[in-house]
């Protein structure tokens, strides 16, 4: 049943591909900050009607949360930001290599420490042979 | 120059894997949408001050920008929306992995037919190779996550 977790986190993927190609594009029109202020702005007005319609959940919350569980957006806004500047200096390829060994490091070490409210789950030889498979993988692709 | 920029991106991925976790845990209490309006909201608001300060291009010549490239937001939605679901489920580690897996497929069917106006690089047995070894990648996340949860299964029966 939890498979199709991973084929959300799986399109979520091909997602941020096509965001990141397409918004390399859009950088070198209109400006890089720009760009990554027009994705969040048109994404709020996006998103928000879909959550009028169809939220369940209770907005207000926001108030009482813990005030670090907020700064996913401003992580996010300089995520965006970094890769729109780079890639097109760096190359698309090597700017998604360190943008994924970044990602694998930081999530599990995260895992392993149980930081930012997540589970407590230890590196181990499943994971370890997961990220060698991995950095395998981006030598021959790129 | 390059050392900066790429130890930029590197920084770049750590903290998207920090964002994945920290709306998975507002997500969790407030709802997935909740949480997916409120990153856009205050991603918004951030970007709001440095485009002010710092914008060096003119947001104005998004008027005049190709439509299909302005279609780019629908996939940050998706982005964000999916990964809020999955990570409280499968742990951030899987949910990265799978989400890179899923990056890198989509970005070598893009470079086979040079879409969205980037360089054409043809997919080959390397390329191949590559995908084949990232799903391997994924099976053993996949496999490491079924024992933990079976292990924790065990655990709360004999306490």
């Amino acid at each position: 049943m939890k498979l199709i977790y991973y084929v959300f986190a799986l399109l979520a993927g091909i997602a941020l591909s096509i965001e990141g190609a397409i918004y390399g594009e859009l950088g070198n029109s209109i400006g890089k900050l720009e760009s990554s202020f027009y994705n969040f702005f048109a994404g709020t007005i996006i998103i928000g009607l879909i959550m009028l319609f169809f939220g369940k959940g209770s907005l207000a919350y926001t108030f009482k949360a813990p005030k670090w569980t907020l700064l996913g957006g401003l992580l996010g806004s300089i995520y965006l930001t970094i890769l729109i500047i780079s890639i097109p200096l760096v190359g698309v390829g090597l700017a998604m290599i360190s943008v994924i060994i970044g990602q694998m490091i930081a999530s599990m070490v995260i895992e392993h420490k149980g930081w930012l409210g997540s589970r407590r789950f230890a590196i181990n030889k499943d994971k370890l042979i997961a990220s060698g498979l991995m950095i395998a993988a981006l030598f021959l692709i790129f | 120059m390059n050392i900066l920029l790429l130890s930029a991106t590197l920084l770049g991925g750590v903290l998207l894997s920090a964002q994945s976790s920290i709306n998975g845990v507002f997500g969790q209490k407030a709802g997935a949408l909740e949480s997916t309006f409120l990153t856009f909201f205050t991603g918004m608001l951030f970007l709001a001050l440095a485009v002010l300060f710092f914008g060096q291009g003119d947001v104005l010549l998004l008027l005049d920008a190709p439509r299909w490239q302005l279609s780019a937001v629908l996939f940050g939605v998706s982005y964000l929306f999916l990964t809020i679901l999955a990570v409280p489920k499968i742990g951030v580690t899987a949910a990265s992995i799978a989400t890179v897996v899923g990056q890198l497929s989509a970005g070598m069917v893009i470079d086979h037919f040079g879409a969205f106006g980037g360089v054409e690089v043809a997919f080959d047995l390397k390329r191949f190779i590559g995908l084949l070894l990232m799903l391997a990648a994924l099976f053993f996340i996949y496999r490491g996550n079924k024992r933990r949860v079976e292990a924790t299964d065990a655990d709360s029966i004999a306490s």
